[in-house]
């Protein structure tokens, strides 16, 4: 069987589950909300200044979110010993690794469809024509986060404090993510465009792309029984 | 606080920090040959026992 | 296990006498021998520490991703330990990176600190490595704390560039390049005893970080095999 192949049954699994229990992506859902609403009281923000601030927030928001996310990734394999039969199984690694990815993916991405325009709601945001252009940033650097933050999630997995060490671990990596998606943003809402920020999509692109592969390829090593 | 404060501030610093550690690593070092040793020698002195 | 026989001890010896005379040496020239910068005055002499740290730190760091590789691939236990030797010391010597860099920014830029790129990067790079020896800490299985941190090693190396372009990105486009940079080195107008100071520091720091590399990976050693005597006797 393919990579693609296992990785998208792996996958259907996951979602299959979720949507049953529901409890990460609701409780990503919530926190992220809740983030929102301690920003707006904790930067008393003038109308002008949030459309400069928005980005950072909404990637706070994001970041902070996603590392909840991450936490629980593996947790159903640690909870029933999945993880043992799943290695027993002449199971590609690198197959596990884009499951993995992509699961996170698709339940930050959900949790992003709906945290960004309710944003601009809270925040009395009018660029509404821009949302599709910060989707794209948006998406761009969850794929990033969902990357390294797998892999980090996956190499804390055996560690004392795993809650603690993993955004520690993972952060300082995310840094190119979080200031080509930032400034990015900016500048797709102060200039309507791209602009000259083309060159920081590139950087998130080829990041994506770098981790990517790495992952597929060294995540043999990463899980063992 | 002159240019030479500055300059004596960076090296005392740099050069304190190092032989700290240089001294930290030599007691990390001694203490594990001590530890090692003694493991070794009572082994040795098991093996004897059984012989 | 391999031993630490009289020879091996009396070469760390010869290295840290080599490493102590080339640092003697190179004090002489940073802080008598070569003379004071056009511009920077005095304060200039601390890049004779600065520069020979951060490239020290940098090749601790390559090091680390070697050690990460080699492990990964081997299986070996000598690689495991040279990268946790090397990411200790890459984390001393970027500290003190940091450390240097700050005291030189206050008589050169008025403040202890400033989001400049360089400063920012080193910072980085000491979150990342102190990451690694904190991951390693945490995971109680030894054989799961060195392919862990290996990942990391590997991963966190390659990361760097990234973290360069973004960093450096970030800065220029929103800074314009401050006044003057006169600590990148202009080779033109430059006193040969600087580039002699430089040189003599450089080879200084590279000698006393072998000599702390050898005994760090042999305390490593030592470690491992005290476990696993231990474990033989079940103590």
């Amino acid at each position: 069987m393919t990579l693609l192949k296992q990785a998208n049954l792996l996958l259907w699994k996951d979602l299959l589950l979720e949507l049953r229990r529901r409890d990460s992506l609701l409780t990503m859902f919530f926190f992220g909300t809740l983030l929102l609403f301690v920003f707006h009281f904790a930067f008393d923000m003038p109308p002008d200044k949030v459309a400069e601030l928005a980005p950072a927030l909404l990637w706070l928001a994001f970041l902070f979110t996603g590392t909840l996310g991450l936490a629980q990734l593996f947790q159903a394999e640690r909870d029933n010993h999945c993880l043992d039969a799943l290695l027993l199984s002449p199971l590609d690694r690198g197959a596990l690794f884009l499951a993995k990815t992509g699961f996170n993916l698709i339940l930050m991405l959900a949790v992003e469809v709906v945290v960004i325009p309710l944003f601009w709601i809270l925040f009395n945001l009018s660029a509404w024509n821009l949302l599709p252009q910060l989707f794209l940033v948006t998406l761009l650097g969850t794929v990033g986060f969902c990357v390294l933050g797998t892999i980090t999630a996956a190499i804390t997995l055996r560690a004392r404090a795993r809650e603690l060490l993993l955004p520690l671990v993972l952060f300082p990596l995310m840094i190119p993510v979080i200031l080509a998606t930032i400034r990015c943003m900016e500048t797709v809402l102060k200039t309507g465009g791209f602009g000259d920020a083309t060159a920081w999509l590139r950087l998130l692109i080829g990041f994506d792309v770098i981790f990517l592969t790495i992952g597929v390829l060294i995540f043999d090593w990463v899980i063992e029984s | 606080m002159g240019p030479w404060g500055y300059v004596s501030l960076a090296y005392g610093i740099v050069w304190g920090i190092i032989v700290v550690y240089w001294f930290l690593l030599k007691r990390r070092y001694r203490g594990a040959e001590t530890e090692l040793n003694r493991l070794r020698s009572s082994e040795a002195a098991a093996n004897h026992d059984k012989n | 296990m391999a031993q630490s026989t009289n020879a091996v001890k009396s070469r760390k010896g010869i290295l840290g006498g080599l490493a102590l005379t080339a640092v003697a040496a190179g004090l002489c020239w940073s802080l008598l021998v070569a003379p004071p910068d056009a511009y920077q005055g005095e304060v200039q002499r601390i890049m004779y520490l600065h520069l020979p740290s951060i490239l020290t730190a940098y090749l601790s760091y390559f090091l680390v991703f070697i050690g990460s590789g080699m492990y990964l691939w081997k299986r070996e236990d000598k690689d495991d330990l040279l990268a946790h030797a090397a990411a200790e010391l890459g984390v001393l010597f970027t500290a003190l990176t940091i450390i240097e860099g700050s005291i030189w920014g206050k008589p050169t830029w008025g403040v202890w600190w400033t989001w400049d790129a360089r400063l920012t990067l080193t910072a980085i790079l000491l979150l990342i490595y102190a990451g690694y020896l904190m991951l390693r800490s945490s995971i109680d299985d030894d054989q799961r704390a060195a392919s862990a941190a290996a990942i990391l090693g590997i991963i966190g190396f390659l990361d760097i560039p990234l973290i360069h372009m973004s960093v450096y990105w970030w800065r220029t486009l929103h800074q314009p390049p401050s006044i003057l940079r006169p600590d990148k080195a202009p080779w033109e107008n430059v006193h040969p005893a600087m580039l002699t100071a430089l040189a003599i520091s450089f080879v200084g720091f590279l000698l006393l970080y072998f000599y702390l590399l050898s005994l760090r990976y042999r305390v490593g050693e030592m470690r491992q095999e005290i476990k696993a005597l231990r474990l033989e006797r079940g103590v």
